[in-house]
């Protein structure tokens, strides 16, 4: 019983994807693009795919991509989306080095406080954005980020869902 | 304390989870220069924001062309529902605007003549480039769009693009094929204007939601009423007067709130004019800092 327990389920052939361990990273970079999309709105109210993605991979694992790795990645989304070059690089950065201290602190982890803790870095990350709008000029009242921050948090589910495939798939489970 | 926890005896797992912490602090340290930077001198990365636009701008203008066509299949299969009923009401707006149209013809003699008189010189801003609204700043507080004409069509920063029916922004940054424009309806975009019907001067301040407040420059009376129209005025000289801008939709205690006229999401083309006076749009990025 314990033996059949403890077998490997995997057949030959099966196995990681090639480049297995830079799949997250990649479908970080994948998010970014995604502002790319043909939506013209009026407002701002879309989730921040990237960031979910980053901070979804990081919460799913510990060991998706090393903290440093969000400086570059963060440029590369500041790049793309327009946002003011330095930005993504730093908050970021700084969330993963967050989560990295706050692991040492945490004692068990279900989906309830993965999903708060997202929360929580989504409103970090929007109110900085707005804090930075207002020094560029274009001071905004605080409750202008509840509705984008309502609407990541009622979406990250789904992209937890979809970094869970993802992860799946490259490590070559069934 | 500060130190992340150490993955066991081994001395390189160490020391990779060590110098990976160093790095990622590196990292927070670089990207707060540059978001300094970004913050206090925009020009710094004009450069690299501009190279950033060019490679979004043509995959947002592909997926768009894609969309259009499919909106336009769903649309067009609509237009043929009901056809016969529209099609009398377009005769009838059609007769009324032949003679709305007649009216206009005589102001504009009448208004030719007065100019001449006056020796009025015009400064028609040719458009210097045409192009397409492909993408927005759907993820974020501020109000940008891309347009699919950049510095290789002459496109320059502190341009004002606008719409047939009226004021979309101005050239925020811009790559050699695309650009970055800041919409009226951002924060940070204050246009001088004017009533239309009073002719009194207004000044229009974006929400950041689509919608611009608009305030007297007198204070006094409440000069706003539902449904009017403000245009531009022309002063600061770094948009051109008399092109419309928004449509007061509510009131509110010291002004208004209005919708622009030009909606950038139903925006087919984007038309880019010179600075109305050139020297206006070197000192535009002073007046996109004040608050």
């Amino acid at each position: 019983m314990v033996r059949s327990a403890l077998k490997s389920k995997r057949r030959i052939g099966e196995g990681p994807v090639a480049a297995a361990a830079y799949v997250p990273a990649a479908s970080v970079v994948f998010a970014s693009l995604l502002a790319s999309l043909p939506i013209i709105s009026n407002n701002g109210w879309f989730p921040d795919f990237a960031f979910l993605i980053l901070i979804g991979w990081r919460l799913l694992r510990s060991d998706p991509f090393p903290a440093w790795w969000a400086a570059p990645l963060g440029f590369w989304n500041d790049l793309v989306t327009g946002t003011p070059i330095g930005f993504s690089v730093t908050v970021w950065t700084a969330a993963l080095v967050a989560l990295d201290l706050g692991d040492r602190r945490t004692l068990f982890h279900d989906y309830w406080v993965e999903w708060a803790l997202a929360v929580l870095l989504v409103l970090t990350s929007e109110w900085a954005q707005l804090q930075v709008a207002a020094w560029m000029g274009a001071a905004l009242p605080f409750f202008t980020l509840l509705p984008p921050v309502l609407i990541s948090a009622a979406s990250f589910p789904l992209f937890a869902f979809i970094i869970a495939r993802l992860d799946h798939w490259r490590l070559g489970r069934q | 304390m500060l130190a992340p926890p150490r993955p066991g005896w081994s001395r390189r797992a160490q020391y990779g989870v060590f110098f990976s912490f160093i790095a990622a602090l590196v990292g927070l340290a670089i990207g707060l220069v540059m978001l300094a930077l970004s913050i206090a001198a925009p020009h710094a990365f004009r450069n690299v924001r501009g190279v950033g636009i060019d490679l979004m701008a043509p995959i947002s203008g592909g997926l768009s062309q894609i969309a259009a066509t499919v909106s336009g299949l769903v649309g067009g299969a609509g237009n043929y529902w009901d056809s016969a009923n529209q099609n009398g009401a377009l005769k009838r707006q059609r007769d009324a605007m032949a003679r709305q149209l007649m009216l206009a013809r005589t102001i504009q003699l009448e208004n030719r003549e007065l100019k001449a008189a006056l020796q009025l010189r015009e400064r028609t801003g040719d458009a210097i480039a045409t192009g397409r609204l492909v993408s927005s700043s759907f993820q974020s507080p501020r109000r940008f769009a891309v347009l699919s004409v950049g510095r290789s069509d002459g496109v320059a920063v502190g341009m004002p693009v606008r719409s047939a029916e009226g004021l979309i922004g101005r050239v925020l940054d811009s790559g050699s094929q695309a650009s970055r424009v800041l919409l009226v309806s951002d924060r940070a975009n204050i246009v001088p204007a004017r009533l239309l019907r009073t002719g009194q001067a207004v000044i229009s301040q974006g929400r950041g939601d689509g919608s611009v407040d608009l305030k007297p420059l007198e204070v006094g009376r409440n000069p706003f009423r539902r449904g009017d129209i403000v245009v531009t005025s022309g002063t600061g000289g770094l948009y051109p007067p008399l092109v419309p801008l928004a449509r007061v939709i509510r009131l509110a205690d010291d002004g208004a709130v209005a919708v622009p006229v030009a909606d950038p999401g139903s925006t087919s083309f984007a038309l880019v004019q010179p600075a109305y006076e050139p020297q206006a749009s070197a000192a535009a990025p002073a007046a996109q800092a004040a608050p």
